[in-house]
């Protein structure tokens, strides 16, 4: 029973994190590869400030500032890159920053994390963990299919076929952008702040490469843009990763296998979606 | 009254001069057509009056403001509609959603004054005969009925200013006549319209004034049956003056 309110806990609290990532990457087009490095300054600057003042409101608000500020650092630099140098740049973004927790040890303890991260009073058991996750993840969910199915949404469909069309109607461009890559950091946000207290810690591995190759593989095989289709593939998915412990196999083997795996799923995805997974270039 | 514009417009990308020294003024209502051969910049000059190129000289005036500096989405919410020559139709999306796209994408003011957006978008597909095809995609509409859908979408936004590019292009003639009728019914709303177009009698049809255009200059501008008569533009479109 509690490994499968564990499962359940993982699985909603990666929800809104991967959800916000669909958003942006499944329904914008918008080829930015560094969700996990929005993720990562969501959580360090939370849990950074809740271990030295014991405060989790401060730590959220301070979490959010930081989020928000992040987002709408990415959110720039997709208004001033072409599609495959926002690529290329938010994967060295995620990469810059992960070298930063890992390095910066006076602060971060480096790959030591934070640890005995302190729990909010109603969070004790994996059970309220599970409740807490679903209830938000549900919640989030349906306010991304709102988002999706409303106007905001068709704005950035507009702007993901072509851009010139899109701003000849009058939609402002660097407005939806900027308002996506926010609700795609509030979603790591909401990820994150549940995540690290059922951990009890904050670990610079979870914002590893494996962990980003996951988010694609769900957004991917899910259906680029869907909201249903990204969360039947993230409970899939997970209930896959997870299903994969009690092979017989050494830890040595199933890592690796692990990732193989995942990276097969995730070729054969984009394989088979390749005609709408990627923005198709239109001239005027 | 001059509602646009032009005053010394030049664009200069790498080496390539695109236009030079383009003035031109566009009256309230009046319809004016846009002919040249192929390259002569017709569609640029429209790129760069939407703000998707800045000109390298030369200012431009919209209603009296100067637009010169402000961003493309601005222009078309101050009043600037554009029709596309490939088609700025959105595929992935249903008839009804282009429609309300558009719309959904006016000034604040103007949407709550015209209420209903969803009705307005079915009544936009009505006018053109599409309303039975409103949940379909897009993309699966033929060539003339994406270009109707394109121009009605433009129409219904409430613009001041259409540029519309080959409208007419692969389109039956039927549609043709009624392209024609609606740029004609933008008109009688007091609408301004310039229209890229190599269908010369669709032009001597539609248009007030017709501008010529060759090598990104204005090369002749006057009546479409003054126009058409005249030399310079037989010898811009057939090398030589056929009649010698």
């Amino acid at each position: 029973m509690n490994f499968l309110l564990h499962i359940i806990a993982t699985i909603a609290m990666g929800a809104p994190n991967i959800l916000g990532f669909n958003m942006l990457f499944g329904r914008g087009k918008i080829l930015h590869f560094g969700p996990l490095g929005v993720s990562i300054v969501a959580a360090y600057a939370t849990f950074l400030v809740v271990m030295a003042t014991g405060s989790y409101p401060l730590g959220i608000v301070c979490g959010l500032a930081a989020t928000c500020s992040i987002s709408a650092f990415f959110a720039w630099l997709s208004l001033r890159l072409d599609a495959d140098g926002l690529g290329v740049m938010s994967i060295a973004m995620h990469l810059g920053l992960l070298a930063v927790v890992l390095n910066w040890s006076s602060l971060t303890r480096g790959a030591l994390g934070i640890p005995r991260v302190p729990r909010l009073p109603f969070l004790d058991s994996t059970g309220d963990f599970a409740l807490l996750g679903t209830c938000v993840a549900a919640l989030w969910a349906w306010m991304l299919w709102q988002v999706d199915r409303g106007t905001f949404g068709r704005k950035l469909i507009a702007l993901s076929e072509h851009e010139w069309h899109a701003k000849s109607l009058g939609i402002d461009r660097s407005r939806v952008h900027m308002l996506a890559f926010m609700i795609a950091g509030i979603g790591s946000l909401l990820g994150v702040l549940q995540y690290h207290q059922y951990l009890y810690l904050v670990h610079p591995s979870d914002f590893g490469f494996p962990a980003f190759i996951f988010f694609v593989t769900v957004v991917v095989a899910g259906g680029p843009g869907s909201v249903r289709g990204c969360v039947v593939s993230l409970i899939l998915l997970s209930l896959l990763r997870e299903g994969l412990r009690f092979v017989p196999m050494s830890p040595d083997v199933l890592g690796p296998l692990r990732l193989i795996l995942f990276g097969a799923i995730l070729f054969v995805a984009v394989w088979l979606r390749r005609d709408t997974l990627f923005p198709k270039q239109r001239t005027v | 009254m001059s509602i646009l514009s032009l005053s010394h417009i030049s664009l200069t990308i790498g080496e390539h001069r695109i236009l030079s020294d383009v003035s031109c003024s566009v009256d309230q209502g009046e319809i004016v057509g846009l002919i040249g051969p192929n390259g002569s910049g017709k569609t640029t000059l429209f790129n760069v009056i939407s703000g998707f190129l800045a000109p390298t000289h030369g200012t431009m005036h919209l209603q009296g403001s100067d637009i010169t500096n402000i961003s493309s989405s601005r222009r078309a919410q101050m009043g600037i509609g554009r029709v596309f020559q490939n088609f700025g139709i959105f595929r992935e999306m249903t008839l009804e959603e282009n429609v309300l796209v558009a719309l959904e994408a006016l000034p604040k003011a103007d949407r709550m004054q015209r209420g209903n957006l969803r009705k307005i978008a079915g009544e936009t597909l009505e006018m053109v005969g599409l309303a039975s095809h409103a949940k379909q995609k897009a993309g699966s509409l033929s060539g003339g009925q994406m270009r109707l859908l394109e121009i009605a979408r433009t129409l219904m936004s409430g613009k001041e200013v259409f540029l519309l590019d080959e409208p007419t292009a692969g389109v039956s003639p039927k549609m043709t006549q009624q392209v024609a009728d609606l740029i004609l019914q933008l008109q009688k709303q007091g609408k301004t319209v310039l229209v890229v177009e190599h269908d010369l009698p669709f032009i001597s049809h539609v248009c007030d004034r017709v501008i010529v255009m060759d090598t990104g200059k204005v090369a002749l501008t006057g009546k479409p049956e003054d126009v058409k008569k005249s030399k310079e533009l037989r010898e811009l479109y057939f090398g030589a003056d056929p009649t010698t």
